[in-house]
């Protein structure tokens, strides 16, 4: 290629984020020095509006056909830069991005010198890569507009309404025989004191009328082949099989109550879980004189750090129902914290202690101790152990991840936490999305929430799916695995093997056993181009020439 | 029935509410009362948990 | 529901949006400064100003009323002289926006409880005492501090040292001159004046001569005590400062819990010598992340959880808050000096609320928030309108986010229904 190579390279400041530890002048100086680089500018704040405009400008002016910023991370702003280089009218895939801030000013912020010697190979080796750039176009992909909800809770139902709602058809799986999930085994909802399962059956009961709803109880999915707009899933119902064209999945499986086996001498009887007790108060079989409930039984400990969010309200309501059953009834909760955030939650809090429901705060270095007939409890504020009677104990426990959330995981090529509970692409900005495009999540599956949240997430989740279900044709990002050397493939399917996205398989042509990539579903990982002994399979915009180069530029000493 | 929608304020919930029903192709009509959009978020300097840079 | 008709008041920026690049040169000539609302109050800004640097849309705005031109009637126009892009725009006018919609979302968010209704706290008395947001404009980067903490009092002393060498300069201006005119030194005529002299013109001399030693000597002392200052290390966090109050708030802010750990982790990780004692009933860290999070605080960056509410904060030496609490793990009075007070104040409706929700028909809570279901947890009390994030009750970023995307589901289902090439047939 002819072509003469015009970089241009913006410095950013980023406040002082940048500047206040790296010497920023010295680093656009040097850039001017680096082969190819026709222009240089540093930025108070390359992403704001004016930092965009004079990208824009100088791609124009100064005929720049390959760009480069230095700056923070392109998780959060290589999208940014890479429109304002199609508005400049540059290829976006013309565009390097240096990360001088969280991988170096931010840590090195005690040395100022050494940083700025780090920056400037970064930046050297940015430039060297950009030279070597290619210009990519977005790949295209039908949607077909069709989803699947998996779940049929009440944030699977709500998920799938609202979709419906929109007019798409939508899958409902459900392994069991019924819909409704949780909501069944409880007796009553706060502060509503509606009748959970009569809301949950309300629910299935519009599922099963909408004609957009299809509906799959009894039925396990065995396998999910595809990507998103192009999925293909394999499901069992009571031994016979059934197969399905999807174009967005929604995991709404829900989570399962922990059994604290071996806790406090739980039996099931006269040491019960919440849930159990929920199933006493709803037969109407509640007959205790004197209750003791315990908080975080089996969480926020080294097992399980987390705190299950719902425990303190589900034994906050419960206690106040069985003061209306019988306002005699001794109900005392021992608590490390009491969870009642949000407007709702407090005054339902209150009005425990005003139905006199008795709080004690435990130290976890000194938990109760259950016995026959009482329970000890140190008392931070008497400053001794006190003693408290009881003829039932209820332990609530956290919820944990349901037993499935392996599997699925696995089917769908999803994450799990450390918790085991489904993991979503950012915690605050796309917190119902995951990493893996066209596969959404809401309610318990996700965390512990209660039904408003439940119902909010499942709502917001339909919404997200909503995106790409309304796009005839979905556009990818060119950053994918392709296959650049076709003969030197011989099919020996180590790279499909490792892909964790699904997004290669072995085909049989004309030239025998190749692979093929699938770009949609392609992350852009590197695994199989890294893997690929022979060299067949590149990363766009990552290939060995331009990692190569970038070696070598740092291996250079610099100027 | 009108097909556009109103978003009143900018911050945080209102930007995403407007992004989303824009991608949907849906017309967004965004009001908001201080000289820019970000709100109380723009005033953060980090977000817990991940401490992530709040803009 | 379906066609509602907004009349939107769009208020004068008294900048030509399209022409305005947002270069600056109009603030930097702009002689009038005004108090810093984005920096919660620390600081200020010029009269034409960009509400924060990375701001959307990247224009400027005249702040009218402390504007010399256009709110005190002098005669100023320096930023309109200095423009390049000839953006300024004196004579715009506020305008009337008239908006038809299927569909409203409301997502008028929420604004900071004001500590000084609580005198015990002494927030608004006491220099070093302030609240969450405040405090979040010293941590950051870009704020008015660059992200040192630098303590209240020290930056209200450094007013006073730039204001007391602003006299200093008038007044040794005007005792040279006196000294050059008439040949005599200043400390003859305060000998003078003290030996009987009675000439006003003389008195007058000594008087200034006096009284500008006397600001002199101050200053000396002021600029020891700055030089003497450091950033603050000992940090107190108070919580539930309006919140979970029968006085105020019944209610629980959801996020300062969460709020307060993080600042005291990002001041821990800017200097590694800061302390914090977080003063709370309980510590409510129920989302995701969020109890691990706290863990990490305490075992990682020097915080101290204390569980006992707050009695009172009280002034002492060096401008240092004292903070006055029950220990309620020991059972004990104590109290403990800090270098600064962080108070974790409720999250309260935001002031347009009331009216906003009158304009729009929709039903408020008992706690002045926007009404929802629990079941519909987005829609408001009328149909078709939606409300999403802090204006309908404290929630943290990823709750506002997730419900904001709930509430675009549905109001697109409002204003598009089931496309039509795709409804089902029934």
């Amino acid at each position: 290629m002819a072509e003469e190579m015009r970089i241009g390279v913006f410095v950013c400041d980023c406040g002082s984020n940048i500047a206040g530890y790296l010497d920023v002048k010295s680093l656009a100086e040097y850039a001017k020095t680096l082969p190819n680089v026709v222009f240089v500018k540093e930025n108070l704040y390359t992403c704001s509006e004016n930092g965009i405009n004079e990208i824009k400008a100088a791609i124009k002016e100064q005929h720049l056909n390959r760009v480069v910023v230095a700056s923070c991370t392109p998780r959060t702003h290589e999208p940014l830069f890479r429109g304002t280089c199609a508005e400049g009218g540059l290829n976006p895939y013309l565009f390097e991005m240096v990360n001088i801030r969280d991988q170096c000013s931010w840590v090195h912020m005690q040395e100022r010198e050494t940083g700025t010697n780090k920056a400037r190979d970064l930046i050297r080796m940015g430039v060297a890569k950009a030279a070597l750039l290619k210009p990519q176009e977005p790949i295209q992909s039908p949607m077909d507009p069709k989803a699947m909800v998996i779940g049929g809770g009440i944030a699977g139902m709500t998920a799938a309404l609202a979709i419906a709602n929109r007019g798409y058809e939508v899958t409902l799986v459900e392994k069991s025989a019924d819909l409704g999930g949780l909501l069944l085994k409880l007796d009553k909802l706060a502060p509503s004191g509606a009748d959970a399962a009569a809301i949950a059956l309300k629910q299935a009961d519009a599922v099963r009328r909408h004609p957009n709803i299809r509906l799959l109880t009894s039925t396990v999915i065995d396998e999910v082949k595809g990507y998103i707009g192009n999925f293909n899933v394999s499901t069992s119902t009571n031994g016979s099989n059934d197969q399905f064209p999807i174009g967005i999945i929604v995991v709404a499986t829900g989570a399962q109550v922990f059994k604290p086996a071996g806790l406090y001498g739980y039996d099931g009887r006269k040491v019960i879980t919440q849930l159990e007790l929920e199933e006493v108060l709803k037969s109407k079989a509640f007959a205790a004189k004197n209750v003791v409930m315990i908080q975080c039984v089996g969480a926020r400990n080294d097992e399980r750090k987390y705190c299950s969010r719902i425990c303190c309200m589900v034994a906050i309501k419960n206690a106040i129902e069985i003061k209306q059953v019988n306002p005699e009834t001794g109900v005392r909760i021992l608590y490390r914290d009491i969870q009642a955030y949000g407007t709702e939650n407090e005054a339902l809090f209150q009005h425990a202690k005003e139905l006199g429901v008795i709080f004690i705060k435990y130290d976890p270095a000194r938990p109760p101790k259950v016995e026959d007939g009482k329970v000890m409890i140190y008392h931070d504020l008497l400053g001794r152990e006190i003693v408290l009677p009881q003829d039932l104990v209820v332990l609530s426990t956290p919820l944990v991840a349901g037993e499935d959330n392996e599997a699925i995981s696995r089917l769908l090529r999803v994450s799990l936490d450390g918790n085991k509970f489904f993991l979503e692409a950012h915690v605050k900005l796309k917190p119902l999305d995951f990493a893996t495009d066209g596969i959404y999540l809401c309610g318990n599956a996700h965390y512990p929430a209660t039904v408003r949240e439940a119902v909010s997430q499942a709502l917001g989740a339909a919404s997200r799916a909503s995106i790409p279900l309304s796009r005839r044709v979905m556009s990818v990002e060119p950053i994918v695995s392709t296959l650049v050397d076709e003969d030197a493939c011989r099919g020996c399917g180590l790279c499909a093997a490792l892909c964790p996205y699904g997004a290669l398989e072995i085909v049989r042509g004309e030239k025998g056993r190749k692979v093929r990539v699938i770009p949609v579903a392609c992350k852009g990982c590197g695994v199989c181009a890294a893997t690929c002994y022979q060299h067949a399979l590149s990363v766009n915009s990552y290939t060995d020439l331009q990692i190569g180069e970038q070696i070598k530029a740092f291996l250079e000493e610099s100027a | 029935m009108n097909k556009d929608v109103l978003v009143i304020g900018g911050g945080i919930a209102g930007i995403q509410a407007s992004l989303d029903l824009a991608e949907m192709g849906i017309q967004v009509h965004m009001v908001e009362r201080l000289p820019s959009i970000g709100g109380k978020m723009a005033q953060l300097d980090k977000t817990f948990p991940t401490n992530d840079c709040a803009i | 529901m379906g066609n509602f008709k907004i009349n939107v008041k769009r208020k004068a920026r008294y900048v030509n949006e399209d022409l305005c690049t947002g270069c600056g040169s109009c603030a930097e000539k702009c002689p009038t400064m005004a108090v810093d609302v984005f920096n919660a109050g620390i600081g200020q800004r010029k009269a034409i100003y960009k509400y924060f640097a990375q701001g959307i849309p990247s224009v400027f705005t005249i702040d009218a009323p402390n504007c010399r031109q256009l709110g005190q009637g002098k005669k100023c126009g320096v930023c309109a002289k200095t423009c390049q892009a000839k953006a300024i725009d004196f004579e715009q006018k506020d305008a009337t926006v008239e908006v038809e919609a299927g569909a409203i979302v409301i997502a008028s968010g929420y604004d900071v409880f004001d500590p000084s209704v609580i005198p015990e706290y002494g927030y608004g008395r006491i220099d070093n005492v302030v609240t969450a947001l405040e405090f979040e404009r010293l941590l950051s980067a870009s704020g008015p501090t660059s992200g040192h903490l630098d303590r209240p009092s020290e930056l209200a002393l450094e007013k006073e040292i730039e204001e007391s060498e602003k006299e200093v300069r008038k007044l040794s201006g005007r005792v040279k001159q006196l000294e050059e005119k008439q040949g005599k030194n200043s400390a003859q005529v305060i000998e003078e004046v003290k030996a009987g002299a009675s000439d006003p013109a003389l008195l007058e001399w000594a008087k200034q001569a006096e009284s500008l030693a006397g600001i002199e000597t101050r200053l000396e002392a002021m600029h020891h005590k700055k030089a003497a200052a450091t950033t603050a290390r000992k940090l107190a966090f108070i919580q539930c400062v309006g919140s979970r109050d029968f006085r105020f708030n019944k209610f629980c802010s959801s996020y300062c819990c969460m709020h307060s750990v993080k600042e005291a982790m990002i001041a821990n990780e800017h200097d590694r010598e800061v302390h914090s004692s977080i003063f709370c009933m309980d510590l409510r860290a129920v989302g995701r992340g969020f109890e691990e999070y706290k863990l990490r605080g305490g075992l990682q960056a020097n915080i101290e959880y204390v569980r006992g509410r707050v009695a009172e904060i009280t002034e002492g030496e060096a401008k240092n808050p004292i903070v006055w609490y029950e220990c309620t793990t020991d059972r004990q009075v104590k109290s403990q000096v800090f270098d600064m007070v962080v108070l974790a104040s409720a999250c309260v409706p935001s002031a347009g609320t009331a009216k906003l929700a009158q304009l729009a028909g929709v039903e408020l809570d008992a706690n002045g928030f926007i009404k929802t279901d629990s079941l519909m947890p987005l829609a408001a009390s009328r149909p078709g309108i939606f409300v999403c994030g802090c204006a309908q009750g404290p929630m943290d970023i990823p709750e506002s986010v997730a419900q904001a995307s709930s509430a675009a589901a549905c109001a697109a289902e409002v204003v598009i229904g089931a496309p039509a090439e795709l409804r089902a047939t029934a």
